[in-house]
């Protein structure tokens, strides 16, 4: 698959001026099954959501969402891996379908893009070094705080989060902190292994992605509950209601028929599909 | 080589003050870097007792020898002919790079299993995506360097205005530009093609310049022989000039993609799968990111290398054939 | 008496203000042999440079072969062509041999087979006695043969008119000769040429004309003879006792 990956990208660059593909919008649902090929984008950079695993492709619990996904409308799946900034500023012009990425589907987004269903929901936490000497997420109030750059968890620290979805619980903005951005929540991550207070007194990620960390011998801990659950969703580009309801379709038989559950299970061993509890 | 004088004083570094200066001044810093809990306090154990017990005397005594070492090792090189300086200066450096990297305690089982699928994927498209910019980027020079030099007003304001637009903005905003701007025309551009034109159009404004000083440093006379066997002007840049000036822009067109092959992991954030882009993703799930922009930072250095080499040698011919 | 194939008429130039050539008269007619001289700075390599234009004049009239030469004018390479030109620096396209060069002109803008540019250019090198350096680059060759390789691969071109500008001002004393004899055998083959040149036994031995500038001007011009004996200006005097005196 790579090697073809490869090939295609050759043929395209060798046809450089040729290589027109026109705007097809509100076609999306059309171009899928005339194309046979899902194109999706994720980012390569977010394990355990997607990553490039051991045997050098694409892996993940958003993967294998994108994966089920295609197979129920019949078609051959393929992941294009864009940075996630390109992915959310929208206009995405067919150059793929479907983001199976775990966006946050905020109000701004929802200006650019839209939002067939949430398939997950994630608690983001706080992770200090272990050992700093910090125990409620309110000790953090004035110290520097990393996050990954046009993340739902730097809006938050920005106080502007705005989620637009059914079944999220309420939060509230418990720190005001100097933020910090990052490429991703890994980067944040690195600097904030370095020791409290070397570049950052924390960060805010996702629960799972910090685990992970943890897990990896990151000397990080989790301070506290929770700060907020996020919904994530999938994203198309605006226009195209069929192609929206068809995914909407397809994500409530996944979350009737227990795959989601499954899913979500095989990757982080807890079931995030259903509540934000 | 600068042009030496038949005089030869004594090496800098054989001068008695010039040692006692940096005998001094490293004792100084590597006292004050305080080495005891390093390897080398364990290394000194024997002297200095528990090293972390040691305090002053322990830094004192490190900061002593290792300025020997030190400055004993500049003198003795000092003694060598030059090409064995470069070679002990060269390994010394890289050993000390190595260690550096070493000390991360990476995980070279890691490494072993990624590292082929890097040079397979990774370096192969880095190659092939700065091969066809450069070749692009020479057309694209030679045609702007043309219209540069010609007395049409036009021509030259669309040449100027385009190496002075390119050149004054950052690549990674032409990246952008090209590949999120073109579909704004209802052009969509896939991401190898938007890189390859964006490498293309920065680099063709920069050797615009380089093929310009070409063409220039060509005898008004070869000009003027063409002209009065009746060449016209087409002929005589084809046949006469170019063929001409190609020894003095090969040189630096090499540089120019040696620069490239750096400058292309730029398109890494249009999600090409070049070489800096599994050096920041391959790592990821085990959170092994110093291994892999390690690795990638090495094979980067090893493909500069070679193609310094290549360079070299072109250099060379080109010199030996002008003369 | 045949048309004259080069005639210049009332010409003025400038470099800005600079006043290069001031109300030049002259006419070169088939066969003649003329040879221009004047100190330093006095205007003859310009008007030599100005007879196929390579530079332009702006006033005056200046006819070569019947065409006027003129800033808008379509078919300057046309002229160019039947002019042969011999400069102080030769100026051989480095890159190419010494065949190459001879057969560059013909085969690219006379469309000249490549066979028979070939045995042309083996004709004028031998005429100008270095066949056997067919093979090599003007690099590898002495200055005098540098200068009779130019001179063949005017010929090839097969000029009704060669111009020669100081084609031997650039040489080492010991190579001069070698050219002057090239040239003298030329002219004596009848060819049409216009000299710019020091060499006042080359003069005396070919030319049917000899012109003496000085400041953009033609101060005299008359037959070698007269020319050399009988000089009737006192800045031609002046400037002949200069260059013979030794």
């Amino acid at each position: 698959m790579k090697l073809n990956r490869r090939i295609f990208t050759f043929a395209t660059t060798a046809a450089l001026t040729l290589c027109t593909s026109m705007s097809f919008a509100g076609e999306a649902l059309d171009r899928v099954m005339a194309a046979g090929v899902l194109n999706v984008a994720t980012d390569a950079n977010w394990a355990p959501q997607s990553f490039i695993n051991d045997n050098n492709e694409m892996d993940g619990f958003d993967i294998d969402v994108a994966r089920e996904i295609a197979k129920r409308l019949s078609v051959e799946v393929e992941f294009i891996t864009p940075s996630w900034d390109i992915i959310t500023a929208g206009k995405w012009n067919g150059r793929w379908d479907l983001s199976v990425g775990s966006m946050t589907p905020t109000k701004s987004r929802a200006e650019v893009l839209a939002f067939p269903g949430v398939y997950y929901y994630t608690p983001a936490s706080i992770a200090v070094h272990k050992d700093s000497p910090f125990e409620e997420v309110s000790d953090l109030n004035g110290k520097a705080i990393g996050a990954g750059t046009a993340t739902t968890f730097e809006l938050y620290l920005q106080h502007d989060l705005q989620i637009d979805a059914e079944g999220v619980p309420a939060f509230e903005y418990q720190l005001t902190a100097e933020n910090k951005s990052y490429k991703d929540s890994t980067a944040a991550m690195d600097d904030l292994r370095l020791g409290d207070g070397v570049r950052l007194n924390g960060m805010v990620g996702s629960l799972p992605a910090i685990l992970s960390a943890i897990e990896a011998n990151y000397p990080l801990r989790v301070l506290g509950d929770p700060v907020f659950y996020e919904p994530l969703a999938l994203a198309i580009d605006r226009g195209d209601a069929e192609f929206n309801d068809k995914l909407a379709g397809i994500l409530a038989d996944m979350k009737a028929d227990g795959t989601l559950t499954a899913l979500s299970v095989k990757w982080y061993g807890i079931d995030f599909s259903s509540t934000g509890g | 080589m600068l042009f030496a004088d038949t005089v030869v004083p004594d090496p800098a570094v054989h001068k008695p003050k010039v040692m006692a200066i940096m005998l001094a001044a490293s004792f100084v810093i590597f006292s004050l870097m305080g080495l005891n809990d390093t390897v080398l306090g364990e290394f000194m154990r024997p002297a200095i007792g528990e090293p972390t017990e040691s305090g002053l005397f322990g830094n004192l005594a490190i900061g002593l020898v290792i300025s020997m070492l030190f400055t004993g090792n500049i003198v003795l090189i000092g003694f060598l002919p030059f090409r064995i300086q470069v070679l002990v200066v060269w390994l010394e450096l890289l050993l000390l790079f190595l260690a550096f990297f070493y000390s991360f305690g990476l995980d070279f089982a890691f490494i072993r299993s990624k590292v082929w699928f890097m040079i397979s994927q990774g370096v192969f498209t880095t190659l092939y995506i700065s091969a066809i910019s450069i070749t692009l980027a020479s057309i694209v020079a030679i045609f702007g360097a043309v219209a540069k030099l010609s007395s049409n007003g036009f021509a030259y304001a669309i040449a100027s205005f385009y190496t002075s637009f390119f050149r004054g903005l950052p690549l990674l905003m032409q990246v952008y530009l090209i590949y999120l701007g073109l579909p704004q025309l209802g052009y969509v551009i896939d991401a190898v093609p938007a890189g390859i034109l964006a490498l293309t159009l920065c680099y063709g404004a920069y050797m615009t310049e380089i093929f310009r000083a070409g063409i220039q440093s060509i005898n008004k006379g070869q000009w003027e022989a063409s002209r009065s066997m009746g060449f016209k002007f087409g002929l005589t840049m084809r046949r006469i000039i170019l063929p001409q000036a190609m020894p003095l822009i090969i040189p630096p067109t090499g540089n120019q993609f040696i620069a490239m092959l750096k400058d292309s992991s730029l398109v890494s954030v249009i999600g090409v799968w070049e070489l800096m882009f599994l050096a920041r993703t391959l790592g990821n799930k085990d959170f092994k990111h110093m291994e892999m922009l390690i690795t990638a930072a090495l094979i980067y250095w090893c493909l500069t290398m070679c193609l310094e080499v290549i360079q070299s040698r072109i250099e060379r011919h080109y010199r030996t054939i002008s003369h | 008496m045949s048309k004259p194939i080069i005639q210049m008429i009332g010409v003025n130039k400038w470099y800005g203000t600079f006043k290069a050539l001031t109300s030049v008269n002259f006419t070169v007619n088939k066969g003649d042999k003329i040879v221009v001289c004047g100190p330093s700075g006095s205007g003859k390599s310009t008007m030599i440079r100005t007879l196929n234009w390579l530079e332009a004049h702006q006033e005056g009239k200046i006819i070569v072969n019947g065409i006027e030469m003129h800033k808008k004018m379509k078919n300057v390479d046309e002229v160019r062509m039947d002019v042969g030109m011999v400069f102080q620096h030769f100026n051989l396209f480095p890159h190419m041999t010494v065949l190459q060069n001879l057969m560059a002109g013909p085969m690219w803008v006379r469309g000249i087979k490549e066979d028979e540019a070939r045995s042309t250019a083996m004709k004028f090198l031998e005429r100008v006695r270095i066949p056997e350096q067919a093979k090599k680059f003007p690099g590898q060759l002495s200055g005098g043969q540098q200068q009779r390789v130019a001179i063949a691969r005017s010929l090839c071109m097969k000029p009704k008119v060669m111009l020669f500008d100081e084609p031997t001002s650039a040489l080492d004393p010991e190579m001069v000769s070698e050219v002057l004899d090239t040239m003298i055998e030329l002219a004596k083959d009848g060819m049409t040429m216009v000299c710019v040149t020091h060499e006042m036994g080359f003069a005396k031995a070919v030319a049917d004309r000899v012109i003496f500038m000085d400041e953009g001007s033609i101060i005299e011009e008359s037959d070698p003879v007269n020319f050399f004996d009988n000089p009737q200006n006192p800045r031609t005097q002046n400037f002949l006792s200069q260059i013979l005196q030794h």
